[in-house]
């Protein structure tokens, strides 16, 4: 077992790789065998990276979210996964270089720096907490998602209004299926953010005996729901739509990876397990 | 196989003078009987607008010596038929002959000799003639197998290159466009204002991709009613634009005005009482209708003839790129039709016979072998071997002396003799169209 663990950690960014530059082989360069092979090899890298998670939960009688190495693997799953759905479900295949390059990175940051801890701090064996974790990363998945498909649409719709009818208008889907792509993507994150919140805030006096309500990262996570929040009853109430939408798609993202990465390093009190 | 073609196109005449030669159906039976009788053993046309080509195997009986010399006879009677010497002028013809003749008609059916490169209305003509000249018994094994191939080099031209992608005229490019803005255009409405040809052409096209509804406002409400007659939808005042703008998703304007008939204010009123919905405006009027500075508005996506050409452009130097591969395809074609032809010959096909015979015998010596006694097995053998030599001996025999006829009837024979025994080795070809199906 401890052999699979550590060929797959190195197998699977040259998976990712070569499943990237297949999707921007097909993309760029418009060829005929990277169109076949790339959804197939999606398919196959996705299912090995579920392998090497099972592999590793097993291992280490923990799931693999007990430091922020292990969480960048599970990152990199859950977003290529959840573009795997998109694709399956809108049969849009040309956007996939786009975001199959965010798990790509993911996973290389993972393999390089992951260390193999055998005995996790004992507040993360916790069922609840499997739960919490497992629908905030789903959730921001969706949200790097939602934000990719945001550029896209901008990028486009520059291109369409200043007459650049290149490799991008070739290419990407049309603006309202990107738009939708987006929006589908911002609601799924915000349902399942929503969740993460709730079981948090079930889990955190359970957890912690000195805990406060204004802690850094409970505030920036609110800040990140708001954001959404209001941009989907933007949409709803005053039919906010194009441009605007997706510039928000992209904001909140800035402000989900502000939250991860600044909030979580250097602000955090409780909220900081590694 | 003297193949031969006799042709004119847009390369090498004008409208004016390639439409005295342009042969209606109704012209093409005599045409072809008359051709036929004179100078071929078998012949078809086809005759469109842009090109009329004449395709015959040559008859050497009924033209003696150098076929290539002797085909003037052939164009004669050609620009006869039509009484059309007067214009038509021998620098207008071409001809060619053998393999460049066949991948002539390849190059036709694959588009990349049309003159909007990939446009393969042609392949319907081709076939349409085709099936024409085969009523008329002009049509043998030879022209058959040809117009098969050429058929089949279009086919693949449309599936395995892009030949034929991407909007090639201003019109569709418009249809394109909207493409790239919105999902479903059956869900999408349309307003033509002008009546201008080019506007009109582009709201054809959005009604030929099922657009939801379109509706036309013009000066003159009678030409706006004739238009709506013409391709659907409903007539809209031309002096009340701004309340029929705020259902729509396109707008086509065409209209022959010095003013412009949409400015910016007037269209960010618009767009804030149809809450931001995106706008695909396509300027088709010269000078142009529409403020150029709407572009700028959130949401509004202004187009007018200069970017639509431009699409067209950047489609066609696509279209060109792909000669290349498209050539390819002709070239393998044109060898599979070569071995096809040498297939025709009587030396590798007797061969084919003796060698499908001997296999026939020896499985079947191999099965039952075993029932001979040790002795006897030698002389199954030898006399399974002589009873095979006796029956093939008088057909070899009369397919190498040939008893006279010429070349073509012999090649006929020997297409008739694989086809009974099954001997399509040699032909790669042969088994094309079955994969073709399952591509």
């Amino acid at each position: 077992m401890k052999i699979f663990i550590l060929y797959f950690n190195y197998l699977l960014p040259v998976l990712y790789w070569i499943t990237v530059w297949s999707y921007a082989k097909a993309f760029f360069r418009n060829s005929a065998f990277a169109k076949k092979v790339k959804t197939p090899l999606l398919v196959f890298t996705v299912g090995s990276h579920t392998l090497y998670l099972i592999a590793r939960t097993i291992y280490f009688g923990h799931p693999p979210i007990t430091n922020i190495y292990e969480i960048l693997s599970v990152l990199a799953f859950t977003t290529a996964l959840s573009y795997l759905t998109i694709e399956y479900i809108t049969k849009v295949k040309s956007t996939g270089y786009f975001v199959l390059v965010i798990s790509f990175f993911f996973q290389l940051l993972s393999t390089v720096l992951i260390q193999d801890l055998a005995n996790a701090n004992p507040i993360l064996r916790s069922n609840l907490l499997g739960f919490h974790v497992a629908s905030a990363l789903l959730g921001y998945s969706a949200f790097a998602l939602s934000a990719v498909y945001g550029f896209l649409y901008i990028m486009l719709y520059h291109h369409i209004k200043s007459n650049r009818f290149g490799v991008i208008y070739d290419n990407l889907p049309d603006l309202e299926k990107l738009e939708r792509m987006a929006t589908v993507s911002v609601v799924i994150g915000f349902v399942l953010l929503t969740v993460a919140i709730i079981v948090g805030v079930v889990w955190l006096p359970r957890a912690f005996e000195h805990y406060s309500y204004f802690d850094p990262k409970l505030v920036g996570t609110i800040v990140i729901w708001l954001t959404y929040g209001i941009g989907l009853l933007a949409k709803r109430s005053i039919g906010w739509q194009g441009r605007k939408l997706m510039v928000l798609s992209i904001v909140g993202f800035v402000v989900t990876m502000l939250s991860l990465t600044v909030v979580n390093l250097f602000l955090s009190g409780f909220h900081n397990f590694y | 196989m003297n193949l031969a073609l006799i042709g004119i196109n847009h390369r090498t005449a004008l409208l004016d003078v390639r439409e005295k030669l342009w042969f209606s159906d109704a012209e093409l039976p005599h045409a072809l009987a008359q051709l036929k009788d004179q100078f071929f053993t078998e012949c078809f046309i086809v005759s469109t607008c842009n090109r009329t080509e004449l395709y015959g195997i040559v008859d050497v009986q009924k033209i003696p010596g150098n076929a290539s010399a002797n085909l003037k006879g052939a164009c004669d009677v050609l620009v006869g038929l039509k009484s059309a010497s007067q214009s038509v002028m021998p620098q207008h013809l071409y001809q060619f002959y053998g393999c460049k003749a066949a991948a002539h008609l390849f190059k036709v059916a694959s588009g990349i000799d049309s003159m909007v490169i990939g446009d393969i209305q042609i392949l319907n003509q081709i076939k349409s003639h085709y099936n024409l000249a085969s009523a008329e018994r002009t049509i043998g094994v030879f022209l058959n197998r040809l117009v098969q191939t050429a058929l089949r080099v279009g086919k693949r031209a449309r599936t395995e290159t892009t030949i034929c992608e991407g909007a090639v005229s201003v019109g569709y490019a418009a249809v394109e466009l909207a493409n790239k803005i919105f999902s479903n255009l059956s869900e999408k409405r349309a307003l033509l204002v002008g009546a201008g040809e080019t506007g009109e052409l582009a709201a054809k096209n959005l009604v030929g991709r099922g657009i939801a509804s379109l509706s036309i406002a013009n000066r003159t409400r009678a030409k706006a009613e004739e238009l709506v007659q013409d391709l659907g939808g409903n007539v809209v005042e031309f002096d009340q634009l701004e309340p029929s703008l705020l259902d729509i998703d396109v707008l086509i304007t065409s209209v022959s005005s010095p003013q412009y008939i949409l400015t910016p204010d007037q269209l960010r009123r618009v767009m804030k009482a149809r809450s931001n919905a995106p706008l695909l405006v396509i300027d088709i009027g010269v000078p142009r209708n529409v403020h150029p500075d709407v572009n700028k508005l959130e949401n509004v996506f202004l187009h007018d003839v200069d970017s639509l050409s431009r699409i067209v452009d950047q489609n066609l130097t696509r279209r060109k790129s792909e000669i290349a591969a498209v050539n390819k395809i002709i070239l393998e074609e044109l060898i599979g039709m070569r071995h096809w032809l040498e297939s025709l010959q009587v030396s590798p096909t007797i061969s084919d016979l003796r060698e499908f015979f001997e296999s026939v015998r020896s499985d079947e010596v191999k099965k039952h072998i075993n029932r001979f006694s040790e002795q006897d097995r030698e002389l199954v053998d030898l006399v399974t071997k002589r009873i095979v030599n006796k029956l093939l001996h008088l057909p070899t025999t009369n397919l190498k002396n040939g008893n006279g006829e010429s070349a073509e009837e012999s090649h006929k024979k020997i297409h008739i003799i694989r086809g009974l025994f099954g001997l399509h080795k040699n032909e790669p070809v042969q088994n094309k169209p079955e994969q073709d199906r399952n591509l």
